[in-house]
C-alpha cells in the first residue's frame, strides 16, 4: 500500500481555537484552559485507505496538520510555514468579529505560498455563538472572496469538526466524494 | 565546512545535519545528536523527512537549495513534544553545503526563548480576555484567592454567588492580614464591569473630620481651607464599590452619618443643602468581632445590621493547612521576580517550620518573613535558618510541637532543656514558680531538673 503525507495548515488569529480543533480531530479531547501556541506544532492523523481510481492501488493518506501560531506579522519565515500545503482550514472565532476581518491578509499570504491548496473557512466556537446576521454575513462574504466553502464548528462539543476535515480531505483527493 | 564556520557553530551550540540531493542524511554532528537525545529521539542515517516532517511539502524548494539555486529555508520555533507536559523548540535552517549537491540543516535549541515568548503572549491574551470577558474575569479573580482547602473553596463559592448581586452590601470579617482587602477587590471586579470604580477608605487611618469630608465631599467655603469644591468618595464610587476598611474603628458620630446615607441612599456634601443620590455597593471590613462591639455599645446596632446583609469571615492562615505552602510558593515566585533570584522552593525543614508556625499576622506576616528571607537567599531552596519568625509567637506560650525543628546538624536534647530552663529563670527574674509556669512544669519537677543540671 502506498503511503502519502499531506500538509494541512490551520490558520487564523490568536485564540480562535486552532489548537483545540486539532486536539478534537486528532485526539478527540478538549482542554478548557487556553495556552497560546508558539511557532508551529505538527500533529499526524492517518486517514482511512482509499483505492486509486487510475491503477486500483490502495493509498494510505496521512494528514500532517500544522498548528501555526496566530500571526501578527508576515515575513519569509511565515511563508515557509505555508509552503507546500495541500490544504488549509482558515479559522475565525464566531464570537469575535475582528477575527473575521483578519482572515483576508492570512488567506492572501497562504494563497501566495501555496496557490493550488484547497481552502475551507471555519466559523468556530459555535457552542457559544449567539447568532447574529452581521457576523454570518461577514463570514459568508469572506468565504465567497476566497472561493471556498464555509463550515461551522465547535471544538468544545466536537460539532462539525470531523466533517470539516473530511470535507478538506475530499477536496484534496484523499477521500472519494 | 570552514574552520571558522565550525567554530561559530560550536560557539553558538548549533547542531548540523548533512544530507544529499535525495534528502538522505549523510551525517549528523555530535551537537545535533545531543539536541535530539534531549527530547528522547535519535538522528541517524535515513530519510531527512522521516526525522523532520516539518520539511514535508517543501522538498522541491530544499532540493533547489542543495543545487544552490535558492539561498535558504528557515522554520522558527518548531515544537517537539518531550512528554505530555513538556516540549522543546527548535529553529531549523537549511543551507547549501560546501560539499557539492549536499545541503546542511542547522538546528538551534530555542526552548528557553520560546517559553519566555509563550509566557509573554499568554499574559497578553489573559489581559485581553480579562477586559473583554466577564466570565473569564470571574474565574481569573476567583483563582487569585489561593488555596484548595475547604475554607477557601467556601470563600470562592460565596464570592461567586455574590457576584451576581452587584448591589448587595457585604461585611468582611477576619484577623488582620487574612486577605479581606483581596476578597473585597475580587468581589468588586467579579460583580462589576472592568471600568467600574472601587474606592477605598481606611476608617482607622484618618481623624473623624477628615473621614467626613473624604466620604461626603465639600463645597467651596464649607470650612476654612475649602478653597474649591471636592467630590466625596460616595460620589467617586458611583456605579461601583465603596470599600470601608476597618469599619470597627469608625467613631459613633460618623457611624450615625454613614447609616443615614446608607438608609436614605442620599447624602449632602459639607456646606451644601443639595442632596446627592448614592448608587454604589458597600463592602465593609473589620478585624474586630462586631457583634461584641455592638454588645459593648461601641458600634451602632442599626449600622451593624445594615452592613451585615451578607458576611464573609476570612479564615486565619493557621487554619488553612497545606494551603500555607501554596501561598508561600506563590510569594516565592513574586519575590524571585522582584529580587531577580531563582529560588526554587523550600527545604523540608523550612516547610515544617512554615506549616508549624501559627502566623498571628497571617499572610502579611508570612509575606514579610519570606521577603526578608529572599533578600538574603543565596541557595536553590530556602532553609529554616533563613526564615526569621517573629519572637511574638514565643511570648504567646502556646507554641505547637510542630514548630520545633531539629536542625540538620542535630542537637543534644539535654543541652536544649538546660538552656530552656536558664531562659525561663532569666525571664522570671529567678522566680522558680514563674519559671515553672513558663515551662509548663510543676515547681517540684523544675527543682528536680535544676538539681539534675546543677543549676540550683
Amino acid at each position: 500500500m502506498a503511503s502519502v503525507k499531506k500538509k494541512i495548515c490551520l490558520i487564523g488569529s490568536f485564540a480562535v481555537g486552532k489548537t483545540s480543533l486539532i486536539q478534537r480531530y486528532v485526539y478527540d479531547r478538549f482542554d478548557e484552559k487556553y495556552l497560546t501556541t508558539i511557532g508551529v506544532k505538527i500533529s499526524q492523523k492517518a486517514l482511512p485507505p482509499i483505492t486509486d481510481s487510475n491503477d486500483g492501488q490502495m493509498i494510505q493518506h496521512t494528514f500532517l496538520i500544522w498548528d501555526i501560531a496566530g500571526l501578527e506579522k508576515f515575513d519569509s519565515v511565515v511563508a515557509n510555514y505555508f509552503r507546500g500545503a495541500a490544504g488549509a482550514l482558515i479559522v475565525a472565532d464566531l464570537t469575535r468579529q475582528e477575527t473575521i476581518e483578519h482572515l483576508s491578509p492570512l488567506y492572501d499570504r497562504f494563497a501566495s505560498a501555496s496557490p493550488d491548496a484547497a481552502v475551507i473557512v471555519l466559523g468556530n466556537k459555535l457552542d457559544i455563538f449567539k447568532e447574529d446576521k452581521q457576523t454570518l454575513a461577514a463570514l459568508k462574504a469572506k468565504a465567497a472572496d476566497f472561493k471556498s466553502e464555509l463550515m461551522f464548528t465547535s471544538a468544545m462539543t466536537g460539532e462539525g469538526v470531523e466533517q470539516a476535515f473530511l470535507k478538506l480531505s475530499q477536496k484534496i483527493g484523499c477521500r472519494s466524494e | 565546512m570552514s574552520d571558522a564556520l565550525t567554530q561559530l557553530l560550536i560557539y553558538k551550540n548549533l547542531g548540523t545535519v548533512l544530507f544529499d540531493e535525495q534528502l538522505q542524511i549523510v551525517e549528523a554532528d555530535k551537537r545535533a545528536q545531543e539536541l535530539f537525545v534531549s527530547i528522547g529521539q535519535r538522528v541517524h542515517k535515513g530519510q531527512l523527512l522521516d526525522f523532520f516532517p516539518e520539511l514535508i511539502g517543501s522538498e522541491e524548494y530544499i532540493k533547489q537549495i542543495v543545487r544552490q539555486k535558492e539561498n535558504d529555508f528557515r522554520l522558527d520555533f518548531v515544537n517537539r513534544a518531550i512528554d505530555d507536559e513538556r516540549a522543546a523548540f527548535f529553529n531549523l535552517l537549511v543551507l547549501p553545503a560546501q560539499k557539492k549537491n549536499h545541503g546542511l540543516l542547522v538546528l538551534e535549541n530555542v526552548t528557553d526563548q520560546a517559553v519566555a515568548e509563550q509566557e509573554s503572549n499568554q499574559q497578553r491574551y489573559e489581559l485581553f480576555l480579562y477586559k473583554r470577558d466577564p466570565e473569564f474575569r470571574k474565574q481569573f479573580l476567583s483563582e487569585s484567592i489561593l488555596g484548595k482547602s475547604e475554607a477557601i473553596e467556601r470563600i470562592r463559592e460565596t464570592i461567586q454567588k455574590l457576584s451576581k448581586f452587584p448591589s448587595a452590601t457585604v461585611l468582611l470579617m477576619g484577623e488582620t492580614g487574612s486577605g479581606k482587602n483581596l476578597a473585597a477587590r475580587v468581589l468588586h471586579y467579579s460583580s462589576m464591569s472592568a471600568d467600574a470604580p472601587i474606592v477605598e477608605i481606611n476608617c482607622a487611618a484618618l481623624p473623624e473630620h477628615l473621614i467626613e469630608s473624604e466620604l461626603f465631599g465639600y463645597e467651596k467655603g464649607a470650612f476654612t481651607h475649602a478653597v474649591t469644591s471636592k467630590r466625596g468618595l460616595l460620589e467617586e464610587a458611583r456605579g461601583g464599590t465603596l470599600f470601608l476598611d476597618e469599619i470597627g474603628e469608625m467613631s459613633a458620630n460618623m457611624q450615625a452619618k454613614l447609616l443615614n446615607a446608607l438608609e436614605t441612599k442620599q447624602f449632602r456634601r459639607l456646606g451644601s443643602t443639595k442632596p446627592i443620590e448614592t448608587d454604589l455597593r458597600i463592602i465593609a471590613a473589620t478585624n474586630r468581632h462586631l457583634q461584641n462591639e455592638v454588645d459593648a455599645k461601641r458600634f451602632r446596632e442599626d449600622l451593624y445590621y445594615r452592613l451585615n446583609v451578607v458576611s464573609i469571615t476570612m479564615p486565619p492562615l493557621r487554619e488553612l493547612g497545606t494551603d500555607i505552602m501554596i501561598i508561600s510558593e506563590y510569594l516565592l515566585k513574586l519575590f524571585n521576580v522582584e529580587f531577580k533570584k531563582n529560588v526554587k522552593g523550600f527545604t523540608e525543614e523550612a516547610r515544617q517550620l512554615i506549616l508549624g508556625y501559627a502566623w498571628p499576622g497571617n499572610v502579611r506576616e508570612l509575606s514579610n518573613c519570606l521577603e526578608r528571607a529572599m533578600i538574603f537567599a543565596d541557595h536553590e531552596r530556602l532553609d529554616a535558618a533563613e526564615l526569621v519568625i517573629s519572637g511574638k509567637q514565643a511570648q504567646q506560650g502556646k507554641q505547637s510541637a510542630q514548630q520545633w525543628v531539629v536542625p540538620p546538624g542535630g542537637i543534644v536534647l539535654e543541652e536544649v532543656e538546660r538552656q530552656l530552663i536558664l531562659s525561663a529563670l532569666e525571664q522570671s527574674g529567678n522566680n522558680k514558680s514563674k519559671a515553672a509556669r513558663l515551662l509548663g512544669l510543676t515547681r517540684d519537677t523544675l527543682r528536680y531538673r535544676l538539681d539534675k543540671y546543677q543549676l540550683s
